[in-house]
């Protein structure tokens, strides 16, 4: 683990202490500030990190709260301005005025607005919708099969299911297997050479969150059937009406939930 | 006494090693091997017509991957790596899932399928490397011309070595086999750190043309040779984009030095397995992109492994590469099919062939390209020791309205797809890229040099004023 920020927040308590103790607002305040930031960092030791913009917030909101704190009463408010005011003004702090006030905060300000001047170029990334919403029938080289409320009349044929399943297994390992993987786990040898990468079958997040009939309509139309928020111009999964029957479409079906050991979503 | 009881000790032991059913192992064979490998360990599964390498043949128990000497079975550890590791660039993945005691199991069910071979436990190969020296590689690199690596290898390495294709370079199976391609370390079926060298030299790939070189050089030499064949490998740059530079002039053909020093994006490469012919063994895995621009034109290098230049005169197709680019520059994220367009989306596909073609189409799907009235393009191919270089040049607007017109600043869809002509591979039966991205870099906005240092000296004059006013009273 890299998070190191928990020895932030004894370092910012250790300037707090110290200046409160020496009466001295201003490095109070900056100690309190570090410990603040430091604690919003070390969150992600036990949650995911919190995203930039809401620490820059919270540091916000932090600022403003402890200026309206120290500015209530005049003299703490002074006391808070004193550091400032004395390396701007006075005679003894000359080194500090010119390394802070003339080089370091100009450069950095100088920087800053670099960072965010400077052109960079993103291309474009835009969300796409895995498990789109499937049609209500489909044509199935001239059939039409209606997809709502379907399910796989294999399962029905019980005494045939073992030799339903060994033919899927042979029909998986002749036309998924490169992408969706030996072991179903979606790194098959073309995983890389596609994107959106080709999805796992195990897991409890695609298929078996699925009813069969939308893996039928899937394997059956492939890229082609994909709404345009799916972008069909990236999916490199084939149209397997060209290659396969329905029924191998099912067998194909009973194998990739029987070897994951996922159950399809029913029709309730 | 004694012996009567060592006797029953013996007679109660021995058949219960040798016969005890391994379930387990058999249960995980046949559920996760067999396809591939066979249910009888005879490598005849249902992949056998759809992988290039073909799935292992246990029957014979003649392994590749060892760190027992030449002729000599594996031991348990290396069949258990072969599982664990998978064998990268083939079908065979690393398996993880499984327990230890799983894949111990495992090992002992596959060597069951060649029991005379396994009797004996040979020797194993000692490897520990000594400490990286480039006086290691120079040293490796002259053992690689003398050892006749080059003679299957190539001079570069990259496995185009003439006696490679030579009528006999087949393994035990009466199989087609290529020598391995040094240079890209992601299709090392043995693995490619320099430890997986040394034990493929020392070793020798058992049923295959490569031979074991522990006995013809000493340790020192094989270790120097591993830390070169090391030193050739490329580094791929994975990414989505391509951001090209503008320049002056133009580099015009491949062996220009400015090539070299320019930023460049890998695609890895997949059968084209969408439509018929689909191509579920692609010997192209690798495609490297660089390319520039000039005022007036963009040039882009494709860069490519074959091992052997096909220009189409022995009846095979030539070897070829295209890119694609979309008629429009999509405005929203809409694009054309990756693969060859669509109907409503059509692709420039700049295209050449080793037989010196070179031709620019448009192409509605995979089954509607024709070639443009107007020609724009203009291609200069090399091919230098298993390496295809091809640059192509157009000039960024052209007169016909049916090209994409190159705007600087935006992320320009392409893809490209390779043939190899050997492989009967052609326009369709491919390998082929996703879409990625190029850009033509705009040239810098004049305000990115302007307002740093205005606003930094304003940050200064303000502190000036507070210290002048402040100081006064």
């Amino acid at each position: 683990m890299s998070n190191y920020y928990p020895v932030l927040v004894l370092i910012g308590l250790l300037i707090s202490v110290i200046s409160a103790y020496r009466k001295a607002p201003f490095y109070n305040y900056i100690g309190i500030q570090i410990t603040i930031y430091g604690l919003l960092k070390s969150a992600a030791l036990i949650m995911p990190p919190l995203p930039a913009q809401v620490i820059v917030m919270y540091v916000a909101m932090s600022l403003f709260a402890f200026l309206i704190y120290f500015s209530i009463r005049e003299e703490t408010f002074r006391a808070f301005l004193e550091p400032m005011r004395s390396v701007l003004a006075d005679r003894d702090k000359k080194l500090q005025r010119v390394v802070l006030v003339f080089i370091a905060i100009p450069l950095f300000a100088g920087y800053i607005t670099y960072a965010k001047v400077r052109p960079s170029y993103k291309p474009p990334v835009t969300g796409r919708i895995v498990h789109p919403e499937p049609p209500q029938e489909i044509d199935f080289r001239g059939k039409t099969i209606s997809i709502l409320g379907l399910e796989n009349p294999l399962r029905k044929e019980t005494d045939r299911l073992k030799d339903h399943l060994e033919a899927g297994k042979k029909i998986y390992y002749q036309n998924c297997f490169f992408c969706h993987g030996d072991d179903l786990d979606g790194r098959g040898l073309f995983e890389q050479a596609f994107n959106p990468p080709p999805l796992p079958f195990r897991g409890t997040d695609t298929i078996a969150q699925l009813p069969e009939s939308f893996v039928f309509w899937r394997i059956a139309k492939g890229w082609k059937a994909l709404p345009p928020g799916s972008h069909p111009w990236d999916s490199a999964m084939p149209s397997f009406e060209d290659f396969l029957t329905e029924d191998q479409i099912w067998q194909v079906i009973l194998f990739i939930y029987e070897a994951t050991g996922n159950k399809p979503r029913t029709w309730e | 006494m004694w012996s009567a009881i060592v006797l029953i000790l013996v007679l109660t032991l021995v058949p219960a090693k040798g016969f005890a059913q391994n379930e387990k192992g058999e249960r995980i064979y046949k559920q996760w091997c067999g396809q591939c490998h066979g249910y009888e360990g005879d490598g005849e599964g249902y992949t056998k017509r759809y992988t290039f390498p073909t799935p292992r043949d246990f029957t014979m128990g003649v392994y590749k991957f060892r760190t027992t000497p030449t002729g000599e079975p594996p031991t348990d550890q290396d069949i258990i790596r072969s599982i664990r590791k998978g064998n990268p660039g083939t079908t065979m993945p690393p398996w993880k899932r499984f327990s230890d005691d799983e894949v111990k199991a495992l090992t002992e069910y596959i060597k069951e399928f060649a029991p005379d071979v396994f009797e004996f436990e040979p020797e194993v190969i000692k490897i520990t490397p000594p400490p990286f020296s480039e006086e290691l590689i120079k040293e490796g690199r002259e053992i690689f011309k003398k050892a006749k690596c080059v003679e299957c290898h190539g001079l570069e390495g990259r496995g185009d070595g003439k006696k490679g294709w030579e009528e006999n370079f087949k393994d035990d199976w009466g199989e087609r086999i290529y020598p391995r391609n040094y240079t890209y370390p992601w299709d090392m079926r043995n693995g490619a750190t320099v430890e997986d060298i040394f034990r493929t030299i020392t070793t020798g790939l058992n049923g295959t043309p490569m031979t074991s070189y522990q006995d013809s050089l000493t340790d020192k030499q094989r270790w120097a040779l591993a830390y070169f064949i090391k030193s050739l490998q490329l580094e791929r740059h994975l990414g989505i984009s391509l951001i090209l530079k503008r320049v002056e002039k133009a580099p015009e053909t491949p062996d220009d030095p400015l090539w070299d020093t320019l930023e460049y994006l890998d695609l890895p490469m997949g059968g084209q397995v969408i439509f018929e012919p689909r191509d579920f063994t692609p010997v192209i895995t690798n495609v490297r992109v660089r390319g520039v621009y000039t005022e007036e034109s963009v040039v882009i290098m494709l860069e490519w492994v074959d091992k052997k230049p096909d220009r189409g005169e022995e009846g095979n197709p030539p070897d070829a590469i295209r890119i694609q680019f979309p008629e429009k520059i999509p405005g929203g994220v809409e694009k054309p099919y990756f693969f060859l367009g669509d109907e409503r989306h059509p692709v420039n596909v700049w295209w050449w062939k080793a037989d010196g073609t070179v031709a620019e189409y448009s192409a509605k799907g995979y089954r509607n390209l024709q070639m443009q009235d107007r020609q724009n393009i203009k291609a200069e191919a090399e091919y230098s020791y298993g390496l295809y270089r091809v640059v192509f040049k157009r000039s960024l607007a052209t007169d016909d309205e049916n090209d994409m017109v190159f705007e600087t600043g935006r992320f320009i869809p392409f893809s490209v797809a390779a043939s190899d002509g050997r492989e009967d591979e052609d326009d369709v039966r491919c390998a082929v890229s996703a879409w990625y991205y190029m850009m033509l870099e705009p040239s810098t906005p004049v305000k990115v040099y302007v307002m740093p240092p205005v606003v930094a000296f304003l940050v200064f004059g303000l502190g000036l004023v507070l210290h002048k006013r402040l100081s006064k009273s």
